[in-house]
């Protein structure tokens, strides 16, 4: 019995191992086998998933495999440990607070030589130059895929009666304070770094200091965190349950139920709103304190210096085809992500797409306001593992902000980070 | 009598609560997993309007699940092939040999039962990307090479086993190997077969283990692929989750449901 | 007489000692030189003594997911003994009722975590799942199953126990099957009614029995990871963060290894500590 189990197990495992290899089979024979790791669902999954098809259709040497690796969290974990292992793949892309660690770790494959890479007509705001301070004098390691700001989505039937779009964090107050009715909240935003981010720039603050000292925006952050605390201790707001991009999720799941009037979210999901609310949905551009301000969002393009050569050759040529004025367009106008060239906003305009989706140009018309980060290679454990947990604590326990915030500039100080 | 027909009757309503209690969820994924999205926001108690099977055709569509099941199923062979090899030899040698170091060998492999594999990976994945096996089938096998559950089943079976009948073996010139390898197992078979069915089960759902040590889809089991359902974009999509957790569940279930019997007396005879 | 084979035992037992040597004591050594570094895989480890002991209390993380565990492993060894006991005194008889309800609450230790994580994330939905949604039917409130911080803790060892019971009812069901019947007899013939009965014949007689499922229940509930990564991802805030959990985020969310490992080393100790008292207890109370 027992050798009888060994040699089925050895028969299905030569079986086996013989039908996982061959799950690059779905390739054509003869191309090169470009795995691209990619982590984010839904809507956006099924565009990007069209576009490599269009690549892969389009020549005939190398074959993109797309690997869906769950959110971008998840999917940052699991390529930093395939780094380790060494089994990374030639391409990904990576949300912007890590890329500092990644390419000071020496793991970014430096892109300045690579055919057109500096000549990319890419938006000022949006390629390497314009989303770090500082980024244009370092060697180019990045370039922009699925580029975001946060906006404001209103129920355009709710809102119908109310006069006046919040513009003001004043403002902001008065129409969630307007809105809100008995099962209703008035407005809604994830208690997140990225809107932490957005609120501490309105105010006039920064998260790094342009010598480096993690200020957390001082003041500026304490009011931050100040406002969404009286908002939510109001009634007014909603603050949306689950870790991260459940957060988000459950919030937009509320805002089409009709539960919440008005929310903050990304640009990335204005189509799937548009497409799945039962009432007109209206986006805005965020308010001002002392400034108008957002921060830049979603991932760039990175290739991994561990990675063959011809890999990465063969990986680019996929990243400059997204880049192509056409790509670029259909990416932005199905997903609702900013187009990331001008040659694809000017096409967008010019079809009269944003004519006909005015939903789609607010971000794009915000990126006037947009505010580099730091290159800091301490920025993505400080929003990780020092500010995000605080808000979340700061705003459900009610923490004093100050003091939270002081303990979080602490632990950015003297952690060896 | 009165004490002994309220006892009765308690016991029958705890049964029947029991049951209930534990049959209703699995009820309640499948109702689920027959909705529409329109159902699901609009009436999530109601019964489905129709028996409509589009979820798990999404699920098929989303995921290579075929792949998945092959890739469970090979690993989980393996590992359980590999654990009765090398469980068989330690367990007769701890049951039936003699030797000064026996107490201290069972000792060692005792306290293996408090290194659970949660305690394990954080090396075990370093010692593997050095050897660059993360990633691979072998990642997912080898660490579960020792199974000590399974180890003191066997010793106990082995324990009730007449010494004469191994000597009887050796005198007619039996190798040790042969012992092992032949003669006990067919005696054994009641427990190398509830060894087996929960070695499988246990490995075949695991998913912690399967998720630390790969890192894309190549090796990715089962479970992990029903997980990342969960982890779609736009719109929690309940139907769908539910269907790949309907997937998931019926190989355990049923197999559970085929083997019930040698499962309930293999497990008793290595307990208490 | 057995004949003793001095060299035989050695390459019996020489697979089962070498893969003990390579993925149980050598991970365990490496955690702890590893908890002595600072190393994030990508770069260089750097030596920093303490530092990871020091950081993980200071910062009150290591005090926080050993309360949690603690928390949960509590309320399902305390459930998964009367529960299972409870179960098997109830099915432990004939009838096809009795058969349903022991397939059906073993079945549960059957599945995967994740069918069963998943599945009581949707019944635990504060707003469309199946409990609340009964709930408002019946005038009650919704209950933040999930996202309370008060709250999410205990769902979570709810589930759990949802899904150990059944290991825990058979374990009891064959200690049951293992009582000699005179015992009950001479008690029901000294007078002895159902529960005099169960309290001064099966109870005791079932210690070693329970000593073994409060043992496994203890080591099973240390072990948690699945479904608090399903459900809740250690929060809100933290409440549900265990500490494989914590280990876990250590590692691949924060890419600290040495903080890792120092987890594991002080995760060791304490599982240790506990089984030893744990097994201490018990035996001391034992019927020769």
């Amino acid at each position: 019995m027992q050798r009888r189990a060994f040699l089925l197990s050895t028969a299905a495992l030569s079986g086996g191992l013989g039908g996982v290899s061959c799950a690059e089979g779905d390739a054509p024979a003869g191309r090169l086998v470009v795995p691209f790791w990619f982590t984010y669902g839904g809507r956006n999954r099924a565009t990007l998933t069209t576009l490599v098809a269009r690549f892969n259709r389009s020549q005939s040497d190398v074959w993109v495999r797309a690997v869906f690796q769950g959110d971008y969290f998840e999917g940052l974990a699991k390529l930093r440990t395939a780094l380790a292992a060494g089994a990374a793949p030639p391409l990904s892309h990576v949300v912007g607070e890590v890329v500092p660690y990644l390419a000071e770790a020496g793991v970014l494959e430096p892109l300045d030589h690579y055919p057109g890479a500096r000549a990319l007509p890419l938006h000022p705001a949006l390629g390497q130059a314009g989303s770090f301070r500082g980024g244009a004098e370092r060697p180019l390691v990045v370039v922009p895929f699925n580029r975001s700001t946060p906006i404001a989505y209103v129920n355009q039937r709710l809102f119908e009666a109310q006069a006046g779009v919040p513009d003001t964090w004043q403002g902001l107050r008065e129409v969630a304070r307007a809105l809100t009715r008995p099962g209703r909240f008035g407005f809604g935003c994830p208690i997140d770094w990225w809107y932490w981010a957005a609120l501490v720039g309105q105010a006039g603050g920064e998260v790094v200091e342009p010598d480096g000292r993690v200020s957390l925006g001082n003041q500026a952050g304490v009011r931050a965190l100040a406002l969404w605390q009286s908002l939510v201790g109001e009634g007014s707001m909603k603050q949306p349950p689950g870790r991260d991009y459940n957060a988000w999720e459950q919030l937009s799941q509320d805002f089409l139920a009709g539960r919440v009037a008005m929310i903050w979210s990304s640009t990335a999901f204005v189509r799937y709103l548009e497409e799945t609310a039962d009432f007109p949905v209206r986006a805005l551009p965020l308010p001002r304190d002392e400034q108008a301000a957002v921060p830049t969002g979603g991932t760039h393009f990175v290739l991994l210096k561990s990675a063959p050569a011809e890999l990465k050759q063969a990986a680019w040529r996929f990243v400059r085809f997204l880049l192509e004025p056409e790509s670029a367009a259909f990416w932005s106008s199905e997903t609702g992500y900013l187009p990331v060239t001008t040659g694809a906003a000017a096409g967008l305009q010019t079809s009269g797409f944003y004519a006909r989706h005015p939903n789609h140009k607010v971000a794009l018309d915000q990126l006037s306001v947009a505010q580099p980060w730091p290159w800091s290679k301490n920025l993505f454990r400080i929003q990780r593992e020092v500010v995000q947990p605080r808000l979340e604590a700061a705003v459900l326990e009610k923490l004093d902000p100050a003091s939270a915030l002081r303990d979080a500039r602490r632990l950015a100080g003297e952690s060896q980070l | 009598m009165t004490g002994e027909r309220n006892v009765r009757r308690l016991a029958l309503a705890s049964a029947l609560a029991a049951a209930l209690l534990w049959l209703f969820p699995y009820a309640w994924m499948l109702l689920t997993s027959l909705k529409t999205p329109q159902e699901l926001l609009k009436a999530p108690t109601a019964l489905p309007g129709a028996f409509r099977l589009s979820a798990y055709v999404e699920v098929f569509q989303s995921l290579p699940v075929a792949r998945y099941v092959a890739l469970t199923t090979v690993m989980a062979l393996t590992i359980a092939a590999l654990q009765i090899a090398i469980a068989l030899p330690a367990a007769y040698a701890l049951a039936k040999l003699d030797f000064r170091w026996r107490a201290a060998a069972f000792a060692f492999l005792l306290s293996a039962l408090l290194i659970p594999a949660e305690l394990r990976f954080v090396p075990t994945f370093t010692l593997f990307s050095a050897l660059g096996l993360v990633n691979t089938l072998p990642a997912l096998v080898l660490p579960f090479a020792v199974s000590a559950f399974g180890i003191f089943l066997l010793r106990q079976a082995l324990l009730v086993i007449p010494d004469s009948l191994i000597e009887a073996a050796r005198l007619d010139g039996a190798s040790e190997l042969y012992i092992v390898y032949r003669l006990l197992p067919p005696i054994l078979a009641p427990a190398l077969a509830a060894f087996f069915l929960v070695s499988f089960v246990h490995h075949w759902n695991d998913y912690f283990w399967p998720l630390v040590m790969t890192v894309d889809d190549r090796v990715r089991t089962l479970p992990l692929g029903i997980a990342l359902l969960r982890e779609q974009g736009s719109g929690v999509r309940w139907h769908i989750i539910m269907a790949g957790s309907t997937l998931l569940s019926l190989p355990a279930l049923g197999l559970f449901a085929f083997t019930q019997k040698y499962l309930l007396r293999g497990l008793g005879s290595g307990v208490g | 007489m057995k004949p003793s084979r001095p060299s035989q035992p050695f390459w019996l037992l020489s697979p089962m000692l070498v893969a003990l040597g390579v993925f149980f004591v050598y991970p365990l050594l490496s955690a702890l030189r590893t908890s002595f570094y600072e190393w994030d895989l990508l770069t260089p480890a750097r030596f920093i003594g303490l530092a990871n002991y020091r950081a993980i209390s200071s910062s009150g993380e290591l005090l926080s997911s050993l309360c949690t565990t603690l928390l949960v492993s509590s309320i399902v060894v305390a459930g998964s003994l009367l529960l299972g006991l409870g179960l098997a005194l109830a099915v432990h008889r004939p009838g096809r009722l009795a058969a349903l309800a022991r397939s059906a609450v073993f079945s549960a230790y059957v599945v995967s975590w994740v069918s069963v994580g998943l599945l009581f994330l949707w019944i635990f939905d504060a707003d469309a799942g199946v409990v609340n949604q009964l709930l408002g039917s019946i005038g009650i409130a919704k209950v933040k199953w999930l996202t309370s911080t008060a709250v999410a803790p205990i769902t979570v060892a709810l589930i759990v126990l949802w899904k150990v019971t059944g290991y825990a009812m058979v374990v009891f069901l064959s200690g049951l099957s293992g009582l000699p019947p005179e015992m009950h007899e001479a008690a029901a013939l000294d007078g002895a009614g159902p529960w005099a009965r169960l309290r001064h014949v099966t109870l005791p007689l079932l210690r070693p029995t329970a000593a073994f499922v409060a043992t496994t229940s203890l080591i099973a509930s240390f072990q948690l990871f699945d479904v608090v990564r399903l459900l809740t991802q250690g929060g809100p805030v933290r409440s549900t963060t265990v500490l494989v959990y914590a280990i876990y985020e250590q590692l691949f969310r924060d890419l600290r290894v040495g903080r890792a490992s120092a987890l594991v080393v002080v995760f060791f100790v304490v599982l240790s500590a506990l089984t030893w008292l744990k097994l201490r207890a018990f035996r001391e109370e034992e019927p020769a």
